[in-house]
C-alpha cells in the first residue's frame, strides 16, 4: 500500500493503519531498534511502541517521508530505553560507543548551550550535512543516526575500516568547528 | 552525558537526509542474486560432456552442504552395450517423476510473453525451467509476502507443494546417461560472515539439489569459483557470457541455477543436404545454412496465426519450430492467447491439440546459435514479484539463524543468460525438395507439407517428460 494511503488510514482513524504500517515498515523499524538495543524482545517492544506513537502523532501530523518519520520515532523510543536500562549496565555497544565519539564534537571546556532547542541544533546539523559530499554525509548518518558499526560501514562502502574511522573523525572535527562558529558551543 | 543532546538532535535531522543516506546504502549494499545461466546444445552427434556437481574450483571454497545427484547407468551403446537392464532400471526411476511440470502453464505463458517480447529486432531466448528453479529456491529462503508473491507467480499454493513439485521437476529433467545430458544444477554462494541457517541450506540440498558454498564475497577466489561452476555446469558453452560475472564485496548471497541440455536428433539431419539459403530476418536478407530432411510421419500443427512442426530428440523431448503467418511477427504471437497456449503446452498437451495432422513434412530450418542475456528484475516486478527487490519489504528470514542481526537485504540483480545452438553434424542424408510455403494458418494438404523456416520464428525445446526447457525468438541470423 502507498504511504499516502496508509497515512489516510491514520487520519480516518482506521485500525488497519497499524497493520499496514507493520507489514510495510515492520522490519525497518525493528532493525533500527535492534541496532540500538541489541536485544530481540526490547527491539520488538520498541517497534510496537512506535506504532502507538505514530497513531498518536497522525493526525495532526502528515509526514512527507513516512519511512523517515517512523524511523525517527523508533530511534527516539529505542534510545530512551537504552539510556534507561542499558547504558549504565552494559556501558558498551555501538550506541554507547557512538555517543562517546560524538563527545569529540564538543570542544574541551565547552558545552552545548542548554538553552538552545534540539530542533534548532538539528536544523544546523542538517545544513552542515548538506555541505558534505554524499558519501561523507551518508557515512556520518549511518553511523550516528542508524548506529551501524565501523565494520559494517566498511563493508557497505567497500572501504577499509581505517578509512571509515578517518572519514568519521574528520567529519566530527568539521562539525565541532561548525557548531562553535554557529554559536552552539559556549 | 554532554553529547546526548547532540545525539538527540542528529535523530531529528531533515528526513530527506536520512532517506538519502538509506538510498546510498541500498545502492552499495544490495544483495546480488545471480539467478540463472542456461544453455542448450542440441547436436546431431556427439557424446555429452559430463560434469559432476562439484568442480575442483568450488571445492577450494568451504562447502557447507552438497547435493547428491542420482547415479545413472550409461546408455547401452559401445562399451556400455551390456548395460541395458541397469540403464532401463535407472531411466524408469526418473520416469516416475514425469508430468511434474504440468501446472506450470500459467508461469510459462506469463514469462514467455514478458521476457521474449522485445523490440522485434533482436533474438531472445530463455529457460522457463531454469528460472522456475531459481525462483523456487528464492521462495525457500524468503518468507511472508515476499514468498507469497513468488508462489503466486509459480502457480503453487504453498511451500510443501512447491518442494514436491520442484524436486519432481528436477528429477524428471535429470538425465546423464551419455546419450542425453540434461542437468538442472543449483547452488548458493554465501558470504563468509553470513550467520546462515543450516536447516534451510539442507532443505535446499534435499529438495532442489543445491550445493552451498561459503567464501569471501568479492575475492578473486570466490569469483573464479563462481565462473568455473557456471561454465562447467553449462558444458563450457557459456564461457564468454560468464567471464564477466562476479560478486562484489557488498553481496551477501548469490543463487545460481543452470540448465545444461544436450541431445541428439532421433532422426539426424544430413550434412550433405544442408544448403545455403536466404533467411528474411529483421536485419534484412541473409544467406545462412539450412538443414533439411523429410519426415515421413511428421506432425504438423496450426493455429489462427501460426503453423508449427517438430523433431524428436533421442531419449528426450522435442524441438518445435513455430512459424508465424505472413504479416505476423513472433512478438505478435507472444501476445496471442492461442499461440501462448500452444507454447506453454508444447510438451504435454499437443496430443490434445486439435489442429494437427500427421503427414510427410519436408523440413527446412536454419542452423543457428543464439544467445541472450538480461537482468530479470524488471520483468519479475512486472509479473508481480516486487517485495524481494525492496530492502524495506523483503523478508529473507529463513536464511538466518534466529539470533542473527542482519541488515535489510534485497535482490539486487537477477542475471539470466541463455544460449541455444542447433546443427546437424555427422548425419547421412536423404534427398528432398524444399518448396516455400505461403500462408500457413489453413489446414495443410492431404499428405505432404513443406515447412520452411525462412523468416523470424519462435522455437520451444522440451524435455523427455514434456517440460518446456527453452523458448526463443529468432528474428535475425
Amino acid at each position: 500500500m502507498d504511504d499516502e494511503k496508509i497515512i489516510e488510514l491514520y487520519w480516518a482513524r482506521r485500525e488497519n493503519a497499524i497493520s499496514e504500517t507493520k507489514r510495510k515498515y515492520g522490519r525497518y523499524c525493528y532493525s533500527i531498534a535492534y541496532r540500538i538495543l541489541k536485544n530481540k524482545e526490547d527491539a520488538e517492544e520498541c517497534e510496537n511502541d512506535t506504532y502507538l506513537d505514530v497513531w498518536n502523532e497522525i493526525p495532526p501530523n502528515k509526514p512527507q517521508l513516512f519511512s523517515s518519520f517512523l524511523g525517527m520515532i523508533t530511534r527516539r523510543i529505542s534510545l530512551d530505553r537504552f539510556r534507561k536500562h542499558y547504558a549504565a549496565k552494559r556501558g558498551g555497544g555501538e550506541t554507547a560507543l557512538s555517543l562517546h565519539e560524538l563527545e569529540e564534537c564538543i570542544t574541551v571546556g565547552k558545552s552545548l548551550d542548554e538553552e538552545i532547542e534540539e530542533r534548532m541544533l538539528a536544523k544546523a546539523i542538517s545544513d552542515f550535512l548538506r555541505a558534505l559530499s554524499e558519501t561523507e554525509a551518508a557515512v556520518f548518518i549511518l553511523r550516528y543516526w542508524h548506529f551501524h558499526s565501523v565494520t559494517e560501514l566498511a563493508r557497505i562502502f567497500a572501504f577499509s575500516e581505517s578509512k571509515v574511522k578517518m572519514m568519521l573523525k574528520r567529519t566530527r572535527e568539521k562539525l565541532r568547528f561548525y557548531l562553535e562558529s554557529e554559536g552552539f558551543l559556549i | 552525558m554532554r553529547a546526548e543532546p547532540l545525539q538527540n538532535a542528529i535523530g531529528m535531522i531533515d528526513a530527506d537526509l536520512v532517506e538519502r543516506s538509506e538510498k546510498t546504502m541500498k545502492k552499495k549494499k544490495r544483495m546480488k542474486f545471480t539467478a540463472v545461466i542456461a544453455a542448450v546444445l542440441v547436436c546431431a552427434v556427439g557424446i555429452g560432456i559430463f560434469f559432476g556437481n562439484q568442480s575442483p574450483f568450488v571445492l577450494s571454497l568451504h562447502a557447507i552442504s552438497s547435493a547428491e545427484y542420482p547415479k545413472m547407468e550409461k546408455y547401452p551403446a559401445g562399451i556400455y552395450l551390456f548395460n541395458r537392464n541397469a540403464w532401463i532400471s535407472d531411466q524408469k526411476k526418473q520416469h516416475a517423476y514425469f508430468g511434474a511440470g504440468e501446472g506450470l502453464d500459467g508461469f510459462i505463458c506469463a514469462t514467455a510473453s514478458e521476457i521474449l517480447s522485445g523490440d522485434g529486432t533482436e533474438n531472445r531466448v530463455y529457460s522457463p525451467m531454469s528460472i522456475y528453479m531459481a525462483l523456487a529456491m528464492l521462495a525457500e529462503v524468503s518468507d511472508g509476502n515476499t514468498r507469497a508473491q513468488i508462489l503466486h507467480l509459480l502457480g503453487t499454493e504453498n511451500m510443501e507443494a512447491l518442494r514436491v513439485q520442484a524436486n519432481a521437476v528436477w528429477n524428471a529433467n535429470y538425465n546423464d546417461d551419455g546419450a542425453v545430458t540434461s542437468i538442472l544444477a543449483n547452488s548458493l554462494w554465501l558470504d563468509s560472515e553470513l550467520p546462515y541457517n543450516k536447516d534451510t541450506l539442507e532443505l535446499l540440498a534435499e529438495n532442489y539439489f543445491a550445493s552451498s558454498y561459503q567464501g569471501k564475497m568479492g575475492s578473486d577466489s570466490m569469483n573464479r569459483a563462481l565462473r568455473a561452476w557456471l561454465s562447467e555446469q553449462t558444458g563450457n558453452n557459456l564461457k564468454k557470457q560468464t567471464e564477466k560475472i562476479s560478486f562484489d564485496p557488498q553481496t551477501v548471497l548469490g543463487l545460481a541455477s543452470t540448465l545444461y541440455f544436450r541431445a541428439k536428433w532421433s532422426d539426424e539431419f544430413s550434412k550433405s543436404k544442408t544448403e545455403k539459403e536466404i533467411f528474411h530476418g529483421t536485419n534484412g536478407d541473409v544467406t545462412v545454412p539450412f538443414m533439411k530432411k523429410a519426415i515421413r510421419n511428421g506432425r504438423y500443427y496450426w493455429g489462427e496465426k501460426f503453423s508449427a512442426s517438430s523433431c524428436h530428440l533421442e531419449g528426450s523431448g522435442r524441438m518445435i519450430w513455430i512459424l508465424p503467418d505472413e504479416n505476423i511477427s513472433p512478438e505478435m504471437l507472444l501476445q496471442d492467447e492461442e499461440a501462448l497456449r500452444f507454447i506453454s503446452s508444447a510438451g504435454n498437451a499437443q496430443g490434445a491439440w486439435e489442429n494437427k495432422k500427421d503427414l510427410k513434412v519436408n523440413l527446412s530450418v536454419p542452423k543457428f546459435d543464439v544467445s541472450f542475456q538480461t537482468d530479470l528484475c524488471e520483468n519479475l516486478k512486472n509479473l508481480g514479484v516486487t517485495d524481494c527487490f525492496s530492502d524495506v519489504l523483503a523478508d529473507f528470514s529463513p536464511l538466518w539463524k534466529e539470533s542473527a542481526e542482519t541488515d535489510p537485504l534485497a535482490v539486487g540483480e537477477m542475471q539470466h543468460g541463455t544460449r541455444v545452438t542447433i546443427d546437424e553434424e555427422g548425419v547421412t542424408g536423404m534427398s528432398y525438395t524444399v518448396i516455400e510455403i505461403g500462408a500457413t494458418s489453413a489446414a495443410p494438404p492431404d499428405d505432404e507439407v513443406d515447412f520452411t523456416v525462412d523468416r523470424p520464428f519462435l522455437f520451444v525445446i522440451t524435455g523427455e517428460d514434456g517440460s518446456v526447457l527453452f523458448i526463443g525468438v529468432v528474428n535475425r541470423l
